[in-house]
């Protein structure tokens, strides 16, 4: 069996969720936050992925990402390499189609904190960074876990945005969810079946544990 | 301290202005929906829509939180302001010893926590989490939090609100401690007329949005029927319980060196009180009459009578020292020939008072 596509794909979901983290926990912090009336306009944007077919987001980020598209074009100026069918451009792509995943469940536990321990926190001295670090952020674990797993899982389970913008090159896009799909083609139904079973058992384990642990912190906080 | 606030809110304008004494319990009263909470918010800085605020002044220990005119706006975290909030907010996340070592850490404060700790009775609860605490037992430890991150004001915002009857008698003990070791001011927020004549030295009535009175509560002649829950004036004597009679429910109270009746259980000897009297309750004669069912019967000497709606009169004399109003009819007036200067002999109920 070859491990290239599960290490392609495991190497996908990790870098997609950190830098989903990265991005997503400012969004979300602002989401849950602002009073301004435009919020309702980035929380549609940040949600379109949830509704639209993948194929037409691939089919948009093909354009976007091509040497004469919008982000295509800014990349070209900074590197010799090309943005469609690479690493690069996947990882891009899986960030914008995970972006809810990770985003919603932040959202819903920053706002579960809500302002009253923040002005708890205010009037005891602690400014909002503090208040962040020390009372949104510890109140806001099981919120984290959801988003890491959920960004990580649907980044895994990624088809047609790989499709579109990565093709299938080995040892650099070509994920299993492509490689199931390739084998299933070719009427190759052991290989087929021995990476769905094994991302059965894999996604199982996952949830598994991320629901016992949910479970833990709901019985301490 | 000096607050003076005008902002729009969704019901009607908030528009006050006053004084505030810097030591003391300053109690802002009136009904739900005053704008009390308001005003809070306003002056602790958390309000953070200050688009309908059209102007704004707050002044602290001579140092200038809030001042439209100048463009100032203190950050809340950096006001010396302590807030405990009505539901109490603990922080779930850390245990009773975290959350009152939260606001210490943070601004320094030179009281000792061990003291507080045990004045407070919370020794026993430092390792537990806020969820597994009474009601009475959170209002304790967020008071514990809030006076040991060294505020220069501390607000209380209804902290008896919540809790049923037998916490509320266990608190107040602890707000009084407070009073009596701090000495930095304290705005006690209240709807409560008891919570008003137990714990204040001076106080702010306030009703849709504006100031309807303000005064020490010794010397205010409350005519505010929000407050007293009775049309008309009422008045405050001061004194000290000399005589507990529990047989029939009945204590003596010294006022100077007056003595009057009062029923009620709940006294102990030698606890000061404040107690509230209803001036149309209070009627006056020209000598102590032989037998009567009425018990309280004190001399006074009449200081004013003034014109009051109605046709009535308001009588307003001195009984040592302090002050009481009569409300009676033109012709008893008359009929007593009453003047300033008059000594005569106020009557009143020992049931028609308000503890």
């Amino acid at each position: 069996m070859d491990f290239s596509p599960i290490i392609v794909t495991l190497k996908l979901a990790s870098i997609t969720t950190i830098i989903l983290l990265i991005i997503g926990t400012p969004l979300a912090w602002w989401l849950s936050q602002t009073r301004v009336k435009s919020k309702v306009l980035v929380e549609s944007v940040v949600a379109l992925p949830l509704v639209l077919p993948p194929t037409v987001l691939g089919f948009y980020l093909l354009l976007a990402l091509s040497p004469d598209g919008l982000i295509g074009g800014l990349w070209s100026n900074v590197s010799d390499s090309r943005l469609t069918f690479s690493f690069t451009g996947l990882v891009i792509g899986s960030v914008i189609y995970s972006m809810p995943f990770v985003v919603q469940p932040l959202q819903a536990s920053f706002e579960m904190v809500g302002k009253p321990l923040q002005q708890a926190a205010y009037s005891l001295g602690a400014n909002p960074l503090d208040t962040f670090k020390n009372i949104v952020l510890p109140l806001s674990l099981r919120g984290f876990i959801v988003a890491i797993t959920l960004g990580f899982a649907h980044t895994v389970g990624e088809f047609g945005v790989v499709l579109m913008i990565g093709g299938n090159i080995p040892d650099v896009t070509q994920v299993l969810s492509i490689v199931i799909y390739d084998h299933v083609e070719a009427l190759e139904y052991t290989q087929a079946q021995n990476y769905s079973l094994g991302l059965i058992v894999f996604s199982f384990i996952v949830l598994l544990i991320t629901y016992s642990l949910n479970k833990k912190l709901m019985v301490r906080l | 301290m000096k607050v003076a606030y005008k902002k729009k809110l969704n019901d009607f304008d908030l528009d006050v202005e006053f004084e505030i004494p810097d030591i003391g319990i300053s109690v802002l009263f009136g009904p739900s929906g005053a704008g009390k909470s308001s005003i809070l918010n306003l002056i602790t800085g958390l309000d953070d829509n200050n688009r309908k605020t059209q102007s704004s002044y707050f002044e602290l220990n001579n140092q200038v939180y809030d001042d439209s005119s100048k463009k100032i706006n203190i950050k809340p975290w950096q006001r010396k302001i302590s807030y405990v909030f009505q539901d109490s907010r603990l922080f779930p996340n850390m245990n009773v010893l975290e959350n009152i070592k939260f606001g210490y850490k943070r601004r320094k404060s030179n009281l000792n926590i061990d003291e507080v700790v045990d004045k407070f009775k919370i020794r026993s609860l430092l390792n537990q989490f806020p969820q597994m605490l009474s009601g009475g037992e959170k209002h304790r430890v967020a008071m514990v939090r809030s006076l040991l991150s060294n505020p220069d004001l501390l607000i209380l915002d209804e902290p008896l609100a919540a809790l049923d009857y037998q916490s509320r008698q266990e608190l107040l003990p602890y707000i009084e401690c407070i009073h009596k070791e701090l000495t930095i001011p304290i705005i006690y927020v209240s709807h409560d007329i008891k919570e008003v004549l137990r714990l204040a030295d001076y106080i702010v009535i306030i009703d849709k949005g504006k100031v309807v009175d303000k005064g020490n509560i010794a010397d205010l002649c409350i005519e505010q029927p929000l407050m007293t829950q009775a049309e008309g004036a009422s008045f405050i004597l001061q004194g000290k319980v000399s005589g507990v009679f529990k047989n029939e429910s009945l204590v003596q109270i010294n006022i100077g060196k007056e003595k009057i009746l009062l029923t009620d259980k709940n006294l102990i000897l030698n606890q000061n009180i404040r107690v509230l009297i209803h001036a149309r309750e209070v009627s006056l004669c020209l000598n102590p009459p032989e037998s009567s069912s009425i018990l309280n019967c004190v001399p006074v000497i009449i200081e004013d009578i003034q014109n009051d709606i109605n046709g009535k009169l308001r009588v307003v004399a001195s009984l040592s020292g302090q002050t009481l109003v009569a409300m009676i009819s033109q012709r008893s007036s008359n009929q007593l020939n009453l003047k300033k200067g008059s000594k005569v002999f106020a009557q009143f109920k020992a049931t028609g008072m308000i503890k």
